[in-house]
């Protein structure tokens, strides 16, 4: 009898169990509150987060307002990745050259081949020199320093900015962005 | 020797508790020479507990000399232990359109027992006029 109870319980409760673990492949957005945070990688929302706190002091500093024909233009230079993984520094690099470009603070220069042929083309034809250089480079590091305690480990990566002045050739910004992770694996959610 | 047991287990569970309730002490300049300029806010709380714990103190705002507006949120953790939660900053132009931005993404942030602190944002153009700050409890 208790067999018989016991049983559709059980069978109920199956589905239910499985319901709650599984997930379904679904669509979602960058940095809401069920990222994934792993130990040693560096996620998306890391990326956004560096690049984030850079146009932040970048733009209040005003250091890219002192130009004399504004909006300054940019050049991105080397980022030095010196991480234990494979780092595509456009993850941090357009970030930045996007939101100062959304600013109206500065322009980038463009690395489009086609575009500086029919610029230097124009150049030519109407017999101009004067092509203009780039006010500043912005240049920068990744770093990745690992602590362990036991099974808890602590990844930090260092996000290190500088924006340098190509006349004077002096930095005139420089900002540090340091993501630490810590735990004993990577997990599911902030 | 179930006194022994009990003893050892109070021990054990004050050490926890000690260690998840760590507040924070701190010391200012009583004699303010800076003046926020506070804003009007208007809140809208559908977590009453996030709101509990982590409280909106203030929000005060600034222009940069580059004709950015700068706005700042005091928060304050009304707890005893740490807390965490995601913020985001959402900006509108003068027409009350929201202004797409790259760096929209939220931020972790997290909060010492009864700390005060203040996170800050920037415009992402000069042609945002209003902004709305979102707060979200961590898991």
């Amino acid at each position: 009898m208790k067999t018989k109870i016991l049983l559709p319980l059980i069978a109920a409760a199956i589905p239910v169990i499985f319901t709650g673990c599984a997930t379904d492949a679904h669509y979602v957005q960058t940095g809401d509150k069920q990222q994934i945070v792993s130990l040693g990688q560096i996620n998306i929302q890391d990326y956004a987060n560096a690049a984030n706190a850079a146009v932040k002091e970048l733009l209040d500093s005003g250091a890219i307002d002192k130009v004399a024909n504004p909006p300054a233009l940019l050049e991105i230079s080397r980022i030095v990745n010196n991480t234990s993984q494979q780092v595509d520094t456009d993850l941090l690099t357009k970030k930045i050259s996007i939101a100062l470009l959304q600013s109206g603070k500065a322009l980038t220069k463009s690395v489009d081949k086609k575009a500086t042929g029919y610029q230097q083309e124009s150049e030519f034809m109407n017999d101009q020199k004067a092509t203009r250089l780039p006010d500043f480079t912005l240049s920068g590091k990744i770093i990745e320093t690992v602590d362990r305690a036991g099974n808890t480990r602590r990844t930090t990566y260092s996000f290190q900015l500088s924006l340098n002045d190509t006349k004077a050739g002096v930095q005139v910004w420089e900002g540090e962005k340091e993501i630490g992770k810590q735990g004993t694996r990577s997990s599911v959610g902030f | 020797m179930k006194t022994s047991k009990l003893l050892l287990l109070a021990l054990a569970g004050s050490a926890l508790a000690l260690t998840g309730c760590t507040t924070v002490n701190t010391v200012e300049n009583a004699q303010k020479e800076g003046r926020r300029a506070m804003v009007t806010d208007q809140r809208v709380i559908t977590d009453a507990s996030l709101n509990r714990k982590v409280a909106i103190v203030g929000v005060n705002s600034a222009m940069t000399p580059g004709g950015l507006l700068k706005v700042q949120v005091e928060l304050e953790n009304r707890t005893r232990s740490p807390q965490r939660f995601l913020y985001r900053f959402e900006w509108f132009d003068a027409s009350g359109m929201q202004v797409n931005n790259i760096l929209s993404a939220s931020v972790p942030e997290q909060i010492e027992g009864k700390e005060s602190k203040m996170i800050y944002s920037l415009a992402p153009s000069p042609s945002c006029k209003d902004f709305r700050v979102k707060f979200i409890e961590a898991r």
